[in-house]
């Protein structure tokens, strides 16, 4: 009885934990090409702030990358430092 | 997962009662680094002939001087000192991992939470003493301020603390499954990420107290 929830709860974790990675990284991932798209499209249209735009340009993928992170962060809580598991005793 | 463990951080040593982890002892290194390294360079600055390193220190500080009026719209004295620094020792510190012995101190989320309160409090020291003590604090009426004051260190101290710590985990965990040249990838990831994150956190300081002070570009 107790290793069959302990089954239980390692299955649900691992695959919450899949799909929630699926999910952060594709979001993460396509905002990113469309602020980089728009970005290319302006700096070739105004070469004379394309410096501007550079230095903006990363600073605003760190920031749109750091949604990801966070999604990677509960991910890593769950299956490393899971709050939840000591009632298996893990 | 006996050797992917040994990337969190750890209690080193007790001072007093009191137990140090080895995040802290990494933190004073960078310290002693960037204080020893500005002693040294004080007295051998000359203006003619200017040696390699000092060009290179002069790059840098006319880079946080770029980056106060790009962001400032003018260049505020008082702030550049607070970014260079924030710079040069977070950009250090995300760095220290790649040395052999040595791990980052930001991957211990105490020392992302520490740096983001400093900046915190750096808001609200430009922030009052731009404008006064009462112009600065009538905007905590709105709770949303509040609310937006706390997300805002917050997301600061877990971007810094999840881009460092997933890299370490990353690395760790194909340095257990795969033979030892696949890392090295990473690694070069880790050293990109490193210094760009630290540019990141540096002008998210330099924005909020930009918007703290109010201060308007000319245009």
């Amino acid at each position: 009885m107790q290793s069959e929830q302990l089954l239980q709860f390692s299955v649900v974790t691992t695959i919450v934990v899949g799909v929630s990675i699926v999910l952060g990284t594709i979001t993460a991932a396509l905002m990113e090409g469309r602020a980089v798209a728009k970005a290319f499209d302006d700096m070739a249209r105004q070469p004379s702030v394309a410096d501007q735009i550079r230095g903006l340009l990363f600073v605003v993928l760190a920031i749109l990358e750091s949604t990801a992170i966070y999604v990677l962060l509960i991910c890593l809580i769950l299956l490393f430092a899971n709050p939840f598991a000591n009632v298996f005793g893990l | 997962m006996g050797a992917i463990t040994d990337i969190f951080p750890k209690t080193e040593f007790l001072i007093l009662g009191i137990p140090v982890r080895d995040s802290i002892v990494h933190s004073w290194i960078i310290t002693m680094i960037l204080l020893a390294g500005a002693a040294w360079a004080r007295k051998r600055l000359r203006t003619w002939e200017p040696r390699p390193w000092q060009l290179a220190i002069e790059y840098f500080y006319a880079y946080v001087i770029g980056l106060t009026r790009d962001y400032g719209g003018r260049a505020l004295p008082e702030v550049i000192p607070l970014i260079a620094t924030m710079l040069a020792y977070i950009a250090i510190a995300n760095l220290l991992g790649m040395v052999p012995m040595l791990q980052a101190p930001t991957r211990d989320i105490n020392v992302s939470a520490a740096l983001s309160v400093v900046t915190l409090g750096s808001v609200w020291y430009f922030g009052i003493k731009e404008r006064g003590a009462v112009r600065y604090l009538r905007q905590f009426i709105n709770p949303l301020s509040l609310v937006s004051e706390v997300s805002r260190t917050l997301s600061m101290a877990l971007r810094l603390f999840g881009n460092i710590m997933a890299g370490e985990l990353i690395v760790a965990t194909v340095f257990a499954l795969v033979p030892p040249v696949a890392p090295i990838l990473f690694n070069a990831l880790t050293m990109i990420t490193s210094v760009i994150q630290a540019l990141v956190f540096a002008v998210l300081t330099l924005v909020f107290i930009v918007n703290a002070t109010g201060v308007q570009s000319p245009s």
